[in-house]
């Protein structure tokens, strides 16, 4: 009896290892993120995803964000007017504000994931399996964010969420696996010192937290130009793709599985040609 | 220069993960000839306006009530209004619905239903094309098939019915729908044309946003040399000019073409000759737009003098009231970059001055304008009178103003007190000092502060005595300093507020100045640290040196010295360097024979936030071959031997070793590399 007590207890403390301490692999697949309030794909994009063989597409559907009356709303919602080739699994993404997190909203996972569903059977969008968020939480909204995390798994099957750099200092969210995103890593006000979308020097700090961070990551790199409204003045930022290549081999090295699912930030023409097709090739090298 | 000043605690707190958060530069856009005010804003005003009458109101309007004007319309009995208001209603539901975020996003059948209702709405409009309200319903047709894609049926109806209607706001409308129907069906220039005689920039920057160059302004002008496009693509080229040059000087410090539009000399070179050209063939209405943006690019591009003849020509030329408005703020900033400080400069300063603050109210143009002049070109021109320059800041109520006043030297802070209490002797003084209200609490804890940057003491507590402890209960930092001590030894503990904390706690209450109780605290340490020898002395530097770094922009005590904390903080000019004065004073700690103070004192002086980045230790530094960062030592930084010195001192007492150095990550990090 005693054996079987202490055999029981041996299996529990295995499987709780692992479900908390060894992260499911990731698939090695490609993907991308869509971040336009108007589905729409022309022949080139049609091509890259042939092309770079992508397989997943997280679209953003809408963003929520703090009304006048302090509640959580809807923000720029996506128009569908075209369909994703064959093949190509869809992710419906949610941006959410991080003072939407700043208390919580009763009832705002549900309504997320209702929407999300209304959206998915206006449009004829089938075999959607999983849903994405995406939040800059802080120390302050963490808790909040977590929580709200765990009542959307009651209403979707596969969870994940964005990881800012950050973020990894923290405890990981409840979710099947986050995108770490490797972008949007500076000091805005240090533009003229570093590069605030990506450089190397403000990833390396968090480089130490890839070691232990229980939870599967997938790695989004940018390909966008970051076109910043100053006193209504259009500034641009761009990426090198040696600076790309470089932080993608010092996180994979870091941590191997991210070489696994790779994602860039996002879908558009002119980020498709704005870098040649190898540096594409490169980026999706698993 | 690029400041930033924390005026809100949090958003400093918070800082590194906003990427979004900015600050402002004072490049703002001289070069605007015509009113911003986008068409909807004044079509939207004077429907309000209309609806006021109707319902014989005096109260402000903001938005449309159906549900009021249906009872109005009921009490004169207007049945045609009161079935107009129904059928408005339900497109303007659909419309709500099309474009309004909700939660409940539509199914199948509702986009069906909406559909229904639009052309249910429409067909009732249509019947009503001949009645009394015939220019409403036919704006209704319009806006119906507008929400059903129908952008050809537009076409036609704008030319068979919509055009024959009287002049309203009602006709107005109809021609901006047919405008982006003919957009929507091809005939694009046709468009642009009644965009811009609208104001509707916003749909002229989506057809142009990718030409917008000298070549299509020349263009558009050989065309037509009275388009109404170009005061809208002569703008957006100067104002492009204006980012291209600002990128250049300190103010832009973008640094690179990182603009969408980059004007090059050579364009701008063209631009000029062009407007030149324009003016002297005299088939423009507004002479005046050229002239000015002419003298603009000049006074940009370096010819100042030719600029200056410009626009004091321009400001006599032909142009709208903008124009003139616009021709005269350009006027102002030119001479006042190149005129020599005279009586006679101040004069006219002060009477532009006064005429801009009439102006800035109603258009912020002419705020943005003042902005730029204050900062680019008073503040320079000032610079050797620091009295008129924070007057000049405090009076047109700028932002930087507090920043102004926190680095200003003390001395110059009590000139610009007392100025500030006068009556003044000339027309600017006048014009200045009418316009400065100081709190005399906050000035009196501002030059406090200021001699508690210096150290020097007794001046800190003679002005911090006047200002009661209830004042610091309202600062944003007061949390803080109501939670910290300035006796903790930071090297040993940091002093970091529980979560949520900073937010959530009600003001705290002083009972007494606690700035004040710090000053006393250290003249009092100061003057006892000279009559103290041996290890009394050495403690006793100790002691102080903790206050020193814990009053340091880094310590946890920083709110004695700031009005806030930002990871970008440096050390500011007129403030002495607490940091230096701490590793002084922990030197001479650092004798000490007892071991216990000798090894505490060298652990405090490995502290990183006591040394510049470039005396750390070690820094780390891309390594291609091993795809990430290695760790470089500086063997000669101070850090490097203080460690040095730890380590020599541990070696030689390897048992005695204390936890909170051997624990010491950065230490054991040291001792990886030092053996």
């Amino acid at each position: 009896m005693i054996r079987r007590l202490l055999l029981t207890f041996l299996t529990v403390m295995l499987l709780c290892a692992c479900s908390d301490n060894m992260p499911e692999e990731m698939a090695e697949q490609n993907a991308v993120y869509y971040w336009r309030t108007e589905l729409r794909l022309d022949s080139t994009e049609r091509a890259f995803l042939a092309q770079h063989h992508i397989n997943k597409v997280y679209c953003r559907y809408f963003d929520v964000v703090m009304d006048d009356d302090g509640n959580p709303v809807p923000n720029a919602t996506i128009t569908f007017s075209d369909t994703l080739p064959a093949g190509i699994e869809l992710v419906p993404t949610v941006y959410i504000t991080e003072d939407c997190m700043h208390q919580p909203h009763p009832g705002l996972a549900e309504k997320i994931v209702k929407r999300i569903q209304q959206m998915n059977e206006t449009n004829d969008i089938l075999n959607v399996r999983e849903i994405q968020m995406d939040c800059d939480y802080t120390a302050r909204s963490r808790q909040t964010y977590y929580d709200f995390l765990k009542e959307i798994t009651h209403h979707s099957s596969l969870l994940s969420t964005t990881i800012r750099l950050h973020q990894l200092s923290m405890a990981p969210p409840p979710v099947d696996y986050g995108v770490l995103m490797l972008y949007n890593t500076g000091d805005p006000r240090k533009f003229m010192e570093r590069n605030p979308v990506l450089d190397k020097r403000d990833v390396q700090p968090y480089l130490r937290h890839l070691d232990d961070y229980s939870l599967p990551l997938a790695a989004a790199y940018p390909v966008y130009l970051w076109v910043r409204n100053i006193n209504g003045v259009r500034v641009e930022h761009f990426v090198e793709p040696d600076e790309i290549l470089q932080v993608k081999q010092a996180v994979e090295k870091k941590r191997p599985e991210l070489r696994r699912t790779i994602v860039t930030y996002h879908l558009d023409k002119e980020n498709i040609n704005r870098y040649k097709p190898e540096t594409y090739e490169e980026i999706y090298h698993h | 220069m690029k400041r930033f000043i924390i005026i809100s605690l949090l958003a400093a707190v918070v800082l590194p993960a906003k990427p979004c958060l900015w600050f402002d530069t004072y490049n703002s856009y001289l070069f605007s000839p015509y009113d911003p005010q986008e068409f909807r804003d004044r079509v939207e005003s004077i429907t309000d306006d209309n609806w006021k009458v109707y319902l014989n109101t005096d109260e402000q309007y903001f938005w449309f009530n159906a549900e009021d004007a249906i009872k109005a319309a009921q009490k004169k009995n207007d049945q045609l209004m009161v079935s107009y208001i129904q059928n408005l209603q339900k497109y303007l539901k659909c419309s709500d619905e099309k474009q309004r975020e909700q939660w409940d996003y539509p199914t199948k059948q509702q986009l069906a239903e909406r559909q229904k209702t639009l052309l249910s709405v429409r067909t009732y409009a249509q019947g009503k094309l001949k009645t009394r309200l015939r220019s409403q319903h036919a704006l209704l047709v319009m806006r119906c098939n507008m929400l059903l894609g129908r952008h050809a049926d537009n076409v036609t109806f704008w030319n068979t019915t919509g055009s024959n209607m009287i002049e309203s706001v009602y006709r107005d409308m109809m021609r901006n729908i047919y405008a982006g129907a003919l957009y929507h069906t091809g005939s694009e220039d046709a468009a642009t044309q009644i965009f811009a005689e609208q104001g509707d920039w916003k749909s002229l920057m989506t057809i142009y946003y990718k030409r917008r160059s000298y070549a299509a302004i020349r263009q558009e002008y050989l065309h037509r040399p009275d388009s109404p496009v170009l005061p809208f693509l002569l703008k957006d080229f100067v104002n492009n000019a204006q980012e291209a040059i600002d990128a250049q000087g300190n103010e832009g410090e973008f640094g690179g073409k990182l603009f969408i539009r980059n004007i090059s000399k050579a364009e701008a070179s063209q631009m000029i000759a062009l407007a030149a050209q324009v003016v002297k063939e005299g088939k423009t209405p507004v002479p005046m737009l050229w002239q000015s943006a002419k003298a603009w690019l000049e006074f940009m591009y370096g010819q100042q003098r030719q600029a200056a003849t410009d626009i004091l020509a321009a400001t006599k030329m032909e142009g709208t009231e903008r124009m003139k408005d616009n021709a005269r703020v350009l006027l102002l900033y030119i001479t006042a970059a190149q005129a020599p400080a005279s009586q006679d400069f101040d004069n006219y300063l002060a009477d532009e001055l006064t005429w801009l603050d009439t102006k800035v109210t109603k258009d912020r143009f002419f705020l943005a304008a003042r902005d730029r002049l204050t900062h680019q070109v008073l503040n320079k021109k000032y610079a050797n009178r620091p009295t008129i320059n924070v007057a000049l800041f405090k009076a047109l109520a700028d932002g930087d103003w507090q920043y102004y006043v926190d680095t200003m030297r003390v001395e110059n802070l009590k000139t610009y007190i007392n100025y500030a209490s006068g009556s003044g002797k000339t027309a600017l003084d006048r014009y200045l000092l009418s316009r400065q209200q100081l709190d005399r609490n906050a000035m009196n804890d501002l030059v406090g502060t200021k001699y508690m940057r210096l150290c020097q003491w007794q001046q800190a507590i003679d002005w911090l005595s006047k200002v009661p402890a209830s004042f610091y209960s309202t600062k944003g930092y007061a949390v803080y300093a109501a939670k910290r001590r300035w006796t903790v030894e930071p090297w040993l503990k940091r002093q970091w507020l529980k979560e949520g904390e900073e937010w959530s706690d009600p003001k705290p209450s002083f009972r007494a100045n606690p700035k004040l109780e710090f000053a006393r605290e250290m003249q009092k340490m100061e003057a006892e640290k000279n009559m103290l020898t041996g290890q009394a002395q050495q403690q006793h530097c100790y002691d102080l040196a903790v206050r020193y770094a814990q009053a340091h922009y880094t310590g946890d005590c920083w709110f004695l010295m700031r009005d806030g904390k930002s990871i970008c903080d440096t050390l500011r000019v007129n403030e002495s360097d607490l940091g230096k004065k701490a590793l002084q004073l922990l030197r001479q700690a650092c004798l000490a024979t007892d071991f216990k103070l000798r090894e505490k004192a060298l652990f405090a002086m490995t502290y990183g936030y006591l040394y510049a980045e470039k005396d750390a230790w070690c820094y780390s530094e891309w390594d291609s071959s091993a795809a990430d960062f290695v760790v470089k030592e500086r063997r000669q930084s101070p850090q490097y031997k203080v460690l040095t010195a730890l380590a020599d001192l541990e070696n030689q007492n390897a048992t005695r070793t204390s936890q909170y150095v051997s624990r010491c990550d950065n230490y054991i990090q040291f001792r990886k590399s030092y053996k």
